[in-house]
């Protein structure tokens, strides 16, 4: 297999496969959003819907990632109805482009690599992007969005971090391994 | 699940579903800024009936909106609630009134001051709700995506928007059809009967079916938009898309005049920060 530069890996590739899949992603990512989460704190739910990104990350890329974290929060917000928040979003989609970046560190989803080395790295990323995304560039763009409220933000933050954060570890490794064991090929042979 | 019907894919009858979509987003794009932007009562009170009046005229079937209705309406006083309890003077920075009205316990009082900002608030998010409800009822995805390209954004991230908005009742359709297979097999859902971590465990199982089923979908879709062409071009147009009516222009005129409100609005806001925060009734 040829061996992509880093930059190449970060932008992804943009033909007509990267489109359709970012766009299921989004409706994937909304629907789970709006139905199958449970409620933990205002605004802040236990949601499985951020399996999806590391998913699109693990075929696409991180930039789609980030992109269907972003835009799937703001099509939830509208299908939902409580309102756009735009600071979510975008710490959603800081988050999105941390954990989608699966094949940066050598995961490979579609050729069914995922090792325990991967699924360490893994769940690193997702508690360091999960504290910078809502611990950081959330609240920076609420306070430059809408003024003020930064302790209810920052309060909705670590919950959200410490749910999303649970999601990814607890749902999103054994979700990775099994669609990592669905595409093996060829793991079994050596080169000789 | 059933209410992501709202959802609708061909061009309905009414005034509001004749308009072209570059209107639609352009509109929307502007009232999303316009109840963004303050907490103010009489700004948000107007919009907030003239989109009562808006979801009215298109004839929605008010069996599919009722659920959600009640559903949004009783999410948004949770939280109002919540946002009292973990801070019971939020109001205060907003509204800089300290009188309580009636007191729970020490830390629990309702003041003046909060009550009015947290009243606002449920009327901003449903005037919020109302708004998207309206444009997500009034627009087919065709119509989205040629109203984001007339905004200046890339075609091929219309394209994306729209097959997204177009593969949600899909989407949330196998997400029941799984669901139900599974509980034929024994598998209990019912959020009262099991604890969250089970809920979790549970939810996994009916994921991995629903995410294998969608992403085959993308194969399909992108071979059928490659035969037809796509992304060959700088530009595209769009079927749905045609040169401005009569309606348009008059929406064309109303959006503008909004949009030179906001820039006054929160430039003067920036210039001159008001105080206190939000309107009130009683100053």
């Amino acid at each position: 297999m040829k061996k992509e530069s880093i930059g190449k890996i970060l932008l992804g590739k943009w033909d007509t496969k990267t489109i359709v899949g970012v766009a299921i992603g989004i409706a994937l990512f909304a629907v789970l959003m709006v139905y199958g989460s449970i409620k933990v704190f205002t605004n802040t739910n236990l949601s499985l819907a951020m399996i999806v990104p590391v998913i699109v990350g693990g075929l696409f890329g991180p930039l789609p990632a980030a992109l269907v974290c972003g835009l799937g929060n703001v099509l939830a917000d509208l299908i939902g109805g409580w309102g756009l928040w735009f600071d979510w979003s975008i710490g959603n989609a800081a988050l999105g482009f941390i954990v989608g970046c699966l094949k940066l560190y050598g995961a490979d989803i579609e050729d069914g690599v995922f090792d325990i080395k991967h699924m360490v790295i893994y769940a690193v990323l997702a508690v360091l992007g999960n504290i910078l995304a809502f611990g950081v560039i959330t609240p920076i763009f609420t306070k430059i969005l809408f003024g003020g409220e930064l302790n209810i933000t920052i309060a909705q933050g670590w919950f959200a971090a410490v749910s999303n954060a649970t999601v990814l570890i607890i749902a999103g490794i054994p979700i990775l391994k099994a669609l990592a064991a669905r595409n093996a090929r060829g793991k079994n042979l050596t080169k000789e | 699940m059933k209410n992501l019907n709202i959802i609708n894919l061909t061009k309905g009858e009414t005034f509001l579903h004749q308009l072209s979509g570059t209107t639609k987003v352009r509109l929307f794009a502007v009232l999303m800024v316009y109840v963004t932007m303050s907490f103010d009562l009489p700004i948000i009170l107007p919009l907030f009936i003239v989109t009562i009046v808006g979801l009215v005229s298109l004839k929605p079937s008010w069996k599919v909106i009722k659920p959600v209705v009640i559903f949004v309406v009783a999410m948004n006083i949770v939280n109002i609630v919540l946002f009292w309890l973990a801070n019971p003077h939020c109001g205060f920075e907003y509204t800089g009134d300290k009188t309580v009205l009636f007191a729970f316990t020490d830390y629990l009082v309702v003041t003046k001051g909060t009550f009015w900002y947290l009243t606002v608030r449920l009327l901003k998010m449903l005037t919020s709700f109302t708004t998207s409800l309206v444009f997500i009822m009034s627009i087919t995805p065709s119509e989205l995506a040629a109203g984001l390209t007339s905004l200046g954004l890339p075609y091929k991230l219309g394209s994306i928007v729209e097959l997204a908005f177009r593969y949600i009742p899909d989407i949330s359709r196998d997400y029941e059809n799984i669901s139900i297979s599974m509980q034929c097999r024994g598998l209990e859902l019912d959020a009262k009967k099991i604890k969250p971590i089970e809920r979790l465990k549970q939810m996994i199982i009916i994921l991995i079916p629903l995410i294998v089923t969608s992403f085959d979908r993308v194969g399909n879709i992108s071979n059928a938009m490659d035969l037809r062409g796509f992304g060959k071009g700088k530009q595209r147009s769009y079927y749905s898309e045609y040169p401005e009516r009569r309606n348009d222009t008059i929406f064309k005129v109303i959006y503008c005049l909004i949009a030179l409100f906001c820039v006054y609005y929160i430039v003067s806001g920036l210039i001159s920060p008001r105080d206190p925060k939000m309107w009130i009734y009683w100053s």
